[in-house]
């Protein structure tokens, strides 16, 4: 195995690791907001490394397991990851990312972007003010992924390196 | 690893374009499927993430057991002082009753059960009971905690049922105050924040008077709720509509976030001033 698929099974190892860990957290652990969004930052990260159509595939996935518990708004969930994921898979014909600060500008981007599309899938009698949930929540929890994002990656760097 | 960039209108690009626009559409339809789909699919998806749900409930098992036995004790206490005035009363009902030859009040029975909340997205004002069809449960049932009314169950599945609390849009209960002298309908509105989320008791006659504080039962019209069930007690007047209506914003009596131990109801609540079969009430 050479060093370019050695970093891709890396890559959806994390992956992986990130969408059984949101799981746990969310479901298992009954956490809410105050667990990050590790869904949403796996299928960022996922979409960076297959084609468009897969992509989407994986963001309706990931969206439909979201909404499995949803009865508020059955299918905002699907909507906003299969949105995510168009446009996150779309960025990898735009970036390539050599930046350092390209990826948690990328996840706070991606994370917000979701937050907004998934307010603006639910009905008005449903969601609450855009101000309080798209812009308060959404840029805190952004910010949050982010942080969680640019910690991610000096481990997987370190780990890389070893 | 894909490459970056696909050559231009290439077969590949052309299939990946077909797809996403597939699967774009299968997003976009999920959420005008009816409701009964809805409810479908997410209980097949559910049965995928079975271990994080089980995972979920072990959790809540260990933090009921975690409940100090002093304050268990305390209830108790309480509990056996409230049932020794009330074999008392329910005499003096039953004496009563036979005088003005009224039929005998319906008898419920409900069931113990641990909640579980999803944190996910949209899954807001939802909860998973670990009791279900093979026990009983079914859809419309009263959630309760042990201080009053937490919600109801909207789909019952063979070992577990998913409610919604009073939190809930499309929470609604007929009600009553505890005097029975006024009756209306309790409502969840949405605040500009999920701390300001409120119950309103609705539909009451301008010329009525309501003192605050008074407290707010299930009145037990529509068949849903069994009466007497505690729900809030009244704060301020929410809004008056002319000089035909008044509605009251409530205190809720139960903290849904905080229920982890609830009963289901499992009887016919049926309506215990026996004024007929009426209507099932939209919840």
């Amino acid at each position: 195995m050479n060093g370019f698929e050695q970093r891709g099974s890396l890559v959806w190892l994390a992956v992986l690791i990130l969408f059984v860990l949101h799981f746990v957290l969310h479901i298992g652990l009954s956490y809410g907001r105050e667990a990050p969004d590790l869904l949403t930052l796996g299928l960022l990260i996922a979409v960076r490394e297959t084609s468009l159509g897969r992509a989407s595939a994986l963001g309706l996935v990931t969206g439909l397991l979201e909404d499995a518990m949803s009865l508020l708004a059955f299918g905002t969930n699907s909507i906003a990851m299969t949105v995510l994921a168009i446009g996150g898979s779309i960025t990898r014909n735009l970036f390539v990312g050599d930046s350092r600060l390209f990826f948690p500008a990328y996840i706070f981007a991606g994370k917000w972007t979701r937050d907004v599309v998934h307010w603006l899938a639910m009905g008005p009698e449903v969601r609450h003010p855009f101000m309080e949930q798209a812009v308060g929540q959404g840029i805190v929890g952004a910010l949050y992924l982010a942080g969680i994002a640019v910690a991610l990656s000096i481990i997987l760097g370190r780990w890389g390196e070893g | 690893m894909s490459p970056y960039g696909n050559g231009p209108n290439s077969g590949e690009q052309i299939r990946d374009l077909t797809l996403t626009g597939f699967v774009l559409l299968l997003a976009f339809g999920t959420m005008h499927l009816p409701q009964s789909t809805q409810e479908r699919l997410s209980t097949v998806l559910q049965s995928g993430l079975r271990p994080f749900i089980s995972m979920q409930e072990l959790v809540s098992e260990a933090g009921a057991r975690r409940v100090r036995v002093e304050e268990i004790q305390a209830e108790l206490d309480v509990l056996s002082a409230a049932m020794s005035r009330h074999q008392a009363v329910e005499d003096e009902n039953r004496t009563l009753r036979r005088l003005l030859d009224l039929q005998e009040p319906v008898d419920y029975t409900y069931l113990p059960a641990t909640v579980n909340r999803p944190g996910t997205p949209g899954s807001e004002s939802t909860f998973l009971v670990d009791v279900g069809t093979r026990e009983g449960v079914q859809a419309g049932a009263p959630v309760l905690s042990p201080t009053g009314l937490v919600g109801v169950i909207r789909e019952a599945r063979a070992s577990n049922a998913l409610g919604i609390d009073w939190t809930h849009p499309d929470f609604r209960s007929s009600a009553m105050l505890a005097d029975g002298s006024i009756y209306g309908m309790v409502e969840s509105r949405r605040g500009d924040f999920r701390e300001d989320d409120r119950l309103v008791l609705n539909g009451i006659p301008y010329h009525e008077e309501v003192t605050l504080g008074q407290v707010v039962l299930t009145s037990g019209l529509g068949g849903v709720f069994p009466r007497g069930i505690a729900i809030g007690t009244v704060l301020a007047i929410a809004e008056e509509e002319g000089t035909w209506r008044k509605a009251y914003v409530l205190d809720p009596i139960a903290a849904p976030a905080a229920a982890t131990h609830v009963l289901v109801f499992v009887g016919e609540s049926g309506d215990s001033v026996n004024l007929g079969n009426s209507s099932r009430e939209r919840w």
